[in-house]
């Protein structure tokens, strides 16, 4: 990406920036555009410029913040009516790291509200269109994310994958996405959905500039106390083993589209010819992951959006008599359809009586996909698979239908499960041209590996 | 008409504990709000803003070992968070964290005064809860508790009468007070009791239906609303009646208890493992070195004072943690027996004594000041009112750095036993002609004006002379 | 499973939501739909697994009890309540 020097100046980077998003506005990927503070940044970070002052890694780039990180004095909304009109009194960690590195906000970017769903159509403010079929969904929950980087609205953006959110839509908008090991970034300051799931993460045009990202975020934070010791920059460049796995089950899928399939193929063969070694993985408890995520998520998405009542901040339901209703008002005007189903979902799972049955059974079922992983990478370096099982589909194709967009996240929940970094990169466009894409996996702490493979693969 | 059945009464206590951490139990605010200002101790965390994550007070962890030691419970090396969900405005996260699954102390016991052992069933750590006020139409949230830390100590039900709760509660607030866990400040919610109780015809296998009574913060008023839970459910049972599961409020102004919320409708909290923090693996040598930082007990006292004090004697001034601590002192300091038992005498009956408690807050006499001034009673060379005297006088900022012997010689309260020296002053008085007809009465048997004599002696020695010493000189001198 | 009214009624207020009806005809579909998919798992044998609750390997990370300044102040959080009075949060009464 472009760092603003004494050739390029960060204000030219910043307009150039807030024109394409003025041209992109059909596609409804801003919550909201930080056009003045973007400019005056910019303006300070040319002065020091020009006075031949340091200035950070990322001078002048300008950035989006998926509209769920909070950061000072910019409405934090998740895209949920519920957290309308709160302005973040504090700056999550990721947002402080990237602007001390003089990186610029340019604004904040929509996404499913509470980043529930694939394909930001769950949103307040309305779905955003993918990038290269307006008919379509941009995936999600990171919709606005992912086409703002790809309609160059901005140079790259933040994201939270906690089944899927970064890498799917990464995949439908032909752009590169990293959902870093569970624990790398700091999710301090980052609306929670599931907390044993969530990750903070990256959109780019470019593997080596989520290298760059990934060096200036991923760093143990006191404020995050599952945060993990550093070690992205001192972790090796390369896998050893040259040994890649493909899931079986996943590439026989009869659900998996036939362009995605040959894509693969192909990139296996181009694999072998580089001289990796393709081996086939039987992971026969992979098929459980999707249940179990849908148990594991809902409960703690009940659970952290408890403190969503209408008592403290944002949104509070003007028809409350008492304050019975002033909770279930706001709540239930508040909270969008799948927010709903969720939290009752979450609700029920975590219910006396039913807890054993789901929620404990569930973590059980972890722990196996964990083992199922653990055991692969044994034999290979990483695992090759797709994000998802097709392309961008047409808006409101699945939203009446909870389930089919839930199978959406088939093939990425187990990552999250297992707490593991994949890295969802570009694999060429479809016939219709819609993008196309497929994951890396890796053990935990293998970020940088991936990152230098999917390099390696261009 | 059937007689009267005999009932037995059944009572476990749940007590909630205010740790004295500097900071709350997930955020690095001040954990003592008494006198500030609403809200004005509530980090982002406390007011639970969107993406706000718990750190755990390490501090915390250390003092609940401790506690645990205290009661005689196992540390169970192993244990984690959970989250406890209910709506309500004082639970900004709308779940309250707390150990459910697996808490870090484990069983144990306490043991009575009277020698009865109480059983732990096990205590965890959690957060406590904001506070609310209620006005007409509205009320106001404060949320300056919210996560102050807690340790819940669930008993088992072991207890048997309003006095053996009222001994359990205190014994407890005893010990968590000389543990060094809370401040014990019971007026300001430092130690909160709820009690469960039961009734069930004598002998009879199964425990009858228990009411819980919430937030009892005194030890009187746990004894009165066991008494009248008691007279309340015999009455509801002799009548044929069912006793029903509630929770139920005392108020010390009616002497009553009435029903809260009725446990038909209980809450489901749905417990859920805390994700945001990481677990508890507590090394062997990690709890060994938390559990040697614990003072001695009152249970120790009690053993080392066996012989020395007084039970009752001692019962007193174990409320007081600090005088149990210097009367400790003066035993290592004091060479003589009665030193301790003395100084011991002079807490409970003096220091303890309705008019001189304020002196509770000034400076408590030192071991060496107590050890010499036993010393120079037993000599005699204070009669009991000086000593007492000097001994209150002790406690004054002025006199700190003075011996007990200074100051009495300054009081001008050291007693004149040198026997010379107080014939020479008898001899003085019975030359006096005034006391002449005195002398005659006593010789012709009248012993009374014996004291009218001792009292001249001790007018002329001002008050220094020894009394009895006095009587037995004159006795002499008229026989 | 079907989820009878009564089971709907009971989550809702668990949620703490308040659901018109035709949110309530369709969350029963849904839900029924949902919990039958996640019902799955029933055919993963568990036995003597330990479940998994968090995907790291810390222990006892914990702070120093140490009080440190406020990123925010209580004016700041109090601003973004709907209603304060008295430096306090105001509610309705609270029954």
């Amino acid at each position: 990406m472009k760092i603003a020097d004494k050739n390029t100046s960060a204000v030219s980077l910043v307009e150039k920036s807030l024109k394409r998003i003025e041209e992109t506005k059909e596609y409804n990927i801003f919550t909201f555009i930080d056009n003045a503070r973007a400019l005056e940044k910019a303006k300070k970070i040319d002065e020091k410029i020009k006075r031949g002052e340091p200035v950070g890694r990322l001078a002048g780039v300008p950035f989006a913040l998926k509209s769920n990180f909070l950061s000072k004095d910019r409405p934090a909304n998740a895209s949920a009516k519920i957290l309308t009109d709160f302005p973040s009194p504090l700056n999550s960690t990721c947002a402080e790291l990237l602007e001390n590195e003089d990186a610029i906000c340019v604004g904040c970017v929509n996404l499913d509200a509470f980043a529930h769903g694939s394909s930001t159509e769950n949103s307040f403010f309305g779905p955003t269109l993918n990038s290269k079929d307006k008919s379509r969904v941009a995936g999600g929950s990171s919709g606005g994310s992912a086409v703002a980087v790809a309609l160059d609205c901005v140079e790259f953006a933040t994201g939270t994958d906690t089944g899927g959110s970064i890498r799917q839509p990464a995949s439908f908008n032909g752009v590169y996405g990293i959902k870093p090991t569970y624990g790398a970034t700091s999710r301090y300051g980052v609306v929670a959905m599931a907390s044993s799931l969530d990750v903070i993460g990256f959109f780019a045009k470019t593997p080596s500039d989520l290298d760059l990202l990934m060096e200036i975020c991923a760093k143990r934070d006191e404020k995050d106390l599952t945060s993990l010791p550093d070690f992205y920059a001192e972790s090796p460049e390369t896998f050893p083993k040259k040994k890649i796995g493909i899931i079986k089950d996943f590439m026989e899928s009869e659900k998996l589209d036939p362009e995605i399939k040959s894509a693969l193929e192909e990139k296996v063969a181009s694999l072998k010819k580089k001289g990796f070694e393709i081996i086939e993985l039987e992971m026969p408890t992979l098929k459980y992951a999707l249940a179990a995520y849908y148990i594991i998520q809902p409960a703690e998405v009940a659970s952290n959006l408890s403190r969503y009542d209408g008592i403290r901040y944002a949104f509070r339901s003007k028809n409350s008599k008492d304050l019975d209703s002033l909770f279930k008002n706001t709540r239930g005007e508040g909270f969008m359809p799948e927010n709903k189903r969720r939290i009752m979902i979450g609700n029920f799972v975590l219910s006396s009586g039913f807890y054993d049955a789901y929620f404990l059974k569930a973590a059980k079922a972890r722990t196996l996909i964990i083992r199922e992983f653990n055991a692969a990478f044994e034999k290979v370096d990483c695992i090759l698979s797709p994000t998802s099982p097709n392309p961008a589909f047409k808006l409101g194709e699945k939203v009446s239908d909870p389930v089919s967009m839930y199978l959406e996240d088939v093939m990425s929940v187990p990552v999250n499960l297992a707490g593991l970094p994949a890295l969802a990169f570009p694999l060429g466009k479809s016939k219709s041209g819609l993008d196309l894409g497929a994951q890396l996996i890796g053990p935990r702490r293998s970020d940088k590996q991936l990152i230098n493979l999917v390099k390696e693969l261009n | 008409m059937t007689e009267k059945t005999e009932y037995e009464i059944t009572i476990g206590i749940e007590t909630h504990v205010q740790l004295k951490t500097k900071t709350k139990l997930f955020s690095e605010v001040d954990n003592d709000a008494r006198g500030k200002e609403p809200n004005s101790c509530v980090s982002p965390i406390d007011y639970a803003l969107p993406g706000m994550l718990p750190r755990l007070n390490g501090e915390a962890v250390k003092i609940a070992v401790r506690a645990g030691t205290a009661m005689n419970c196992k540390i169970n090396p192993r244990s984690r968070f959970d989250r406890k969900h209910y709506f309500y405005p004082d639970s900004p996260k709308g779940y309250q964290i707390t150990q459910f699954y697996s808490p870090i102390i484990g069983a144990g016991f306490i043991t009575l005064p009277s020698g009865k052992k109480v059983r732990i069933e096990h205590a965890h750590l959690e957060g406590d809860a904001g506070k609310l006020s209620h006005f007409d139409d509205y009320s106001l949230v404060d949320l300056n508790r919210v996560d102050t830390p807690l340790i819940e100590i669930v008993s088992m039900p072991d207890i048997k009468s309003a006095a053996e709760a009222r001994d359990y509660c205190k014994e407890l607030w005893r010990i968590m007070t000389y543990a060094d866990v809370t401040e014990g400040d019971l007026y300001n919610g430092n130690m909160r009791f709820d009690v469960n109780i039961s009734l069930a015809p004598k002998g009879s296998k199964t425990l009858g239906t228990r009411a819980e009574i919430k937030n009892l913060n005194s030890f009187r008023s746990i004894e009165r609303a066991v008494e009248y839970e008691y007279s309340r459910q015999k009455k509801l049972l002799d009548a044929g009646e069912k006793v029903i599961q509630e929770t139920r409020g005392w108020s010390d102004a009616t002497g009553k208890t009435t029903s809260q919320r009725s446990k038909e409708e209980a809450q489901d909290y749905r417990y859920m493992p805390e994700p945001d923090l990481p677990p508890l693996n507590l090394s062997e040598d990690f709890v060994k070195t938390e559990a040697k930082k614990c003072p001695a007990l009152p249970a120790d006292y009690r053993e080392q004072f066996k012989t020395s004090v007084p039970a009752e004697t001692l019962e007193v001034i174990l409320d007081y943690p600090e005088l149990a601590r210097r009367l400790a002192e003066v035993e290592s300091a004091a060479s003589s027996g009665n030193a301790v038992e003395y100084t011991a005498n002079l807490f409970a009956s003096v220091l303890l004594a309705e008019e001189n408690q304020s002196l509770l807050n000034d400076n408590l006499p030192s071991a060496a000041q107590l050890k010499e001034l036993s010393e120079m009673k037993s000599k005699n060379e204070l009669s009991s009112t000086a000593a007492k005297e000097v001994f209150l006088k002790l406690f004054e900022t002025k006199h700190v750095n003075k011996s007990a012997r200074e100051l009495a010689k300054e009081l001008n309260l050291i007693q004149e036993n040198d026997s010379a020296a107080l014939e020479k002053i008898v001899d003085k008085v019975l030359e006096n002609p005034a006391t002449k007809s005195a002398q005659a009465d006593f010789k012709a048997g009248k012993e009374k004006v014996l004291g009218f004599l001792v009292g001249q002696v001790m007018k002329e020695s001002r008050g220094k002379a020894n009394p009895s010493a006095v009587q037995e000189i004159l006795r002499k001198k008229l026989a | 499973m079907d989820i009878t009214e009564k089971e709907l009624e009971h989550l809702a207020s668990l949620s703490n939501l308040s659901l018109s009806e035709t949110e309530k005809t369709g969350l029963k579909k849904d839900l029924k739909n949902i919990i039958s998919y996640i019902s799955q798992l029933d055919e993963l044998d568990v036995e003597n697994v330990p479940p998994t609750y968090q995907v790291f390997e810390m222990e006892n990370v914990w702070r120093d009890d140490e009080i440190k300044p406020m990123e925010t102040s209580r004016e700041d959080l109090l601003a973004l309540t709907v209603e304060s009075f008295d430096n306090q949060i105001k509610v309705p009464k609270v029954l």
